[in-house]
């Protein structure tokens, strides 16, 4: 209680021209100069930037729907930034000093802030109920995810998928998705399940997501309910946020290959999570991927390998519904050509890229889709044709050479906001030239590209990864093992000696 | 419990478990410090442990009394099963150990880059030639320098902050999906250590345009020269500098350094 009464003290005495300077310095470039959320960056990010000015709307809040933060909630939006945005987190790059005079600052934008007297109070949260079983709390937190109307927005699987994911927008109209509740690292307001229930009691003001503190005053579910919904959605992201393992071990199986990708096969081999970012290197750039990165898994048999990609994407493309969607996408952001492309219905892609033959040295072809003297192979597949692959060579982000018949075998399924699927190919190649002989043992690059049709992706408009790797694991042969042993004879040999000679020398004092 | 703390064998233990617990987790918490790699780890403790023997070896007595749980060990008959675990323990450890170094487990190739990689004399700007040695921002000869300053902040924030971030630090919101990691501006080793010629290079030609050394076909850095002008890119160097407040190395002090 004394901290946010002893932070607003020092609050009311700051004077704003020092929180004016380090606003023009370090905020305006996004949040524009008079605050109106229209700096020179604004143009190039999705969400925008926060619109400080009118009504001061503020998603990130502990206090009820409909009123303004908290010096201490906008501090810690400063503070830790707002994961899954452009907004990063002050607290290591500003002063203490600094970062209150800013928050000083930003609240002259709004007349509503002005108004002294009514000071905004936080909701009391409790704290999370104990007891009963997880499994209990996950059951209870579904049931309430359904009745309430998650899945409305969120989907079935909690994907971003759900029925009504296509007509979403802000209250400035710019396009925003139902957050995928599978990537708990890019909640705006924190991903641990105390975040969750907070943002569920006070809603994020000035978006679709609605506070449901309502439903507990009439009644509808009690408070420890709304808990453990809370509880569930924290359940369906992973413990920690995936870190990046720069090579994909695919291990030799005797079974046969899994060729479908929900073969049960899969569920014993380790996956790779790889981020992926916009495109924003060649024209026409891209700063609003929709896919925000894949997982992969591989096996290889003696002769044969798969590889599976697994990846969230809330439309399964091409989608009419999703045309206005992309047409609000497309008018929130900047292009590099000045002629504003009209919404189609794109259909989402995927690529693989390899270069052509397995590298010796350092040196590698370009990472995104090499160049036109040193080309990659890549494995392109559309969901306009979903049971069919092609390969070829890409010689720049503009140029892919298809290789008629010789794409990889392609199996995909879509299931609530997710594709999966596997590329299968024999290891040696016909054409040796322009088609990767895959070999084991060795580190073969490799990268990925995803295009979400829905999102207004075609073209150069994609998410992209740099160069990774992926390895064809050997069994390890049985000489491996020869030296470990020897070793271990040699440490208990001497071992044993060390305590012989111990024991003699002191049967020797004795007798003396 | 005392009487353990003052026998210098358990203080030679308990010296070395501290040191260790300071090497793994206090140092990387300090502010401006990281993670200890392994290896160095491995050197520290092995400096801590030679310095324990020559404080525990400088006194006979000492000496003798530090022996004295290690040859306990050894020759105990009532300590038989110590030295049984002792032994099977240290036997076990060097045959993981030497598995692990024989296994052969296919890593990531090394990725030897140079940094900054001596820049050409001369390069061709939209089929201009320009003179890199000796050359200086015009732009701080001329005009405006608000204005230069206002068009190399709109530059920056509509062009870079995906990777470099606002605070100009290599971490903008697109970063982590990049290797080599974007420059980080705020670093005196980036345009801390360069003249502002060598920074307008890197920004014209960008990745694709790095010699070999430079690994470019790793590098996320577009060639600028397809989207800005030269008047741009020189704005927006003179921006970089602007905002991290660093000053750009100058030809005459480079001139004298490399007397």
């Amino acid at each position: 209680m004394i901290y946010p009464l002893l932070l607003l003290a020092v609050v009311a005495t700051q004077d704003t021209s020092a929180g004016k300077q380090v606003y023009t310095k370090w905020c305006a470039g996004c949040h524009g100069v008079d605050g109106k959320g229209d700096g020179e960056g604004a143009r190039h990010m999705i969400p925008p930037p926060r619109d400080f000015t009118g009504n001061a709307l503020y998603q990130i809040r502990s206090t009820p729907s409909g009123q303004l933060p908290t010096d201490a909630d906008l501090l810690r939006s400063i503070d830790e930034g707002l994961p899954g945005t452009a907004m990063p987190a002050w607290k290591t790059r500003l002063s203490d000093r600094q970062r209150r005079d800013v928050l000083a600052y930003i609240k002259t934008f709004s007349p509503y802030f002005a108004d002294t007297t009514q000071r905004p109070q936080p909701v009391v949260f409790g704290s999370a109920p104990g007891g009963g079983s997880v499994a209990d709390a996950l059951r209870v937190g579904r049931q309430f995810y359904d009745s309430i109307g998650c899945r409305k927005c969120h989907g079935d699987l909690g994907r971003g998928d759900g029925p009504s994911a296509p007509t979403l927008k802000d209250d400035a109209g710019h396009p925003i998705f139902a957050a995928d509740l599978h990537e708990n690292w890019r909640f705006n307001g924190g991903g641990t399940a105390e975040d969750i229930y907070h943002r569920l009691r006070t809603g994020l003001d000035g978006t679709p997501m609605p506070s449901f503190s309502d439903l507990i005053e009439q009644k509808f579910l009690t408070d420890e309910q709304l808990w453990r919904v809370a509880q569930y959605v924290r359940s369906l992201s992973p413990k920690e946020p995936p870190a990046v393992r720069d090579v994909i071990h695919a291990p030799l199986v005797t079974k046969a290959l899994p060729h479908a990708p929900d073969d049960s096969a899969w569920t014993s081999v380790d996956g790779y999570w790889f981020p992926l970012v916009g495109q924003v290197i060649r024209k026409e750039r891209w700063f609003a991927p929709a896919v925000t990165g894949v997982w992969v898994k591989a096996v290889h048999t003696a002769d044969s390998i798969a590889l599976r990609v697994v990846w969230d994407d809330r439309s399964q493309s091409p989608d009419t519904a999703w045309l206005a969607h992309v047409g609000r996408v497309l008018n929130t952001l900047d292009s590099d050509d000045s002629t504003r492309e009209q919404p189609a219905p794109w259909p989402d892609q995927l690529a693989v890229q390899f270069p052509v033959a397995i590298p010796s040295g350092m040196e590698r072809p370009y990472f995104l889709m090499g160049s036109p003297g040193a080309p990659v192979y890549q494995w392109r597949w559309s969901s306009s044709s979903r049971t069919a692959a092609v390969a070829g060579l890409a010689r720049g982000i503009d140029r892919f050479d298809p290789q008629a018949g010789s794409g990889p075998g392609v199996r995909v399924v879509y299931d609530h906001g997710q594709w999966r699927l596997t590329f299968t190919r024999a290891l040696a190649s016909a054409d040796t030239a322009s088609q990767l002989p895959f070999r084991t043992g060795r580190a073969i690059p490799v990268a990925f590209f995803a295009w979400d049709g829905s999102n207004g992706e075609h073209g150069t408009r994609m998410a992209i990864s740099t160069w990774y790797f992926l390895a064809l694991d050997e069994p390890v042969p049985a000489r491996v093992f020869i030296s470990p042993v020897l070793a271990m004879v040699l440490t208990l040999g001497l071992g044993m000696l060390v305590v012989w000679r111990a024991q003699q020398k002191t049967s020797y004092r004795r007798q003396q | 419990m005392r009487a353990y703390l003052k026998h210098p064998f358990w203080q030679a233990v308990l010296l070395l478990v501290l040191a260790y617990l300071v090497i793994v987790f206090v140092i990387p918490v300090l502010p401006g410090s990281a993670m200890v790699p392994k290896s160095v780890v491995l050197q520290y403790m092995a400096t801590v442990l030679v310095g324990i023997l020559i404080w525990v070896s400088d006194d006979e007595a000492r000496w003798t009394l530090f022996k004295e749980p290690l040859h306990e060990v050894l020759i105990q008959p009532r300590l038989k099963a110590v030295r049984t675990a002792l032994l099977a323990v240290v036997t076990l450890m060097v045959g993981c150990l030497t598995y692990s170094q024989v296994k052969a487990s296919v890593a990531a190739p090394p990725n030897l880059r140079s940094i900054h990689p001596a820049p050409p004399s001369q390069i061709t700007f939209r089929g201009k030639t320009i003179a890199l040695v000796g050359l200086e921002n015009p732009l701080r000869r001329s005009g405006d320098m608000a204005a230069h300053l206002a068009e190399g902040r709109r530059i920056y924030y509509q062009n870079c902050v995906p990777c470099h971030g606002d605070h100009l630090d290599g971490q903008g919101h697109f970063a982590s999906g990049f290797n080599p990691l974007p420059a980080n501006f705020q670093d005196n080793g980036t345009i801390a250590q360069l003249t502002e010629s060598f920074v307008f290079w890197r920004v014209a030609k960008g990745g694709p345009g790095l010699p070999r050394e430079g690994t470019p076909w790793n590098s996320a850095m577009p060639a600028w020269e397809e989207f800005l002008t030269e008047d741009e890119i020189w704005s927006v160097v003179l921006f970089l500098y602007d905002q991290t407040g660093w000053k750009p190395r100058t030809w005459e002090v480079s001139a004298e350094g490399s007397k």
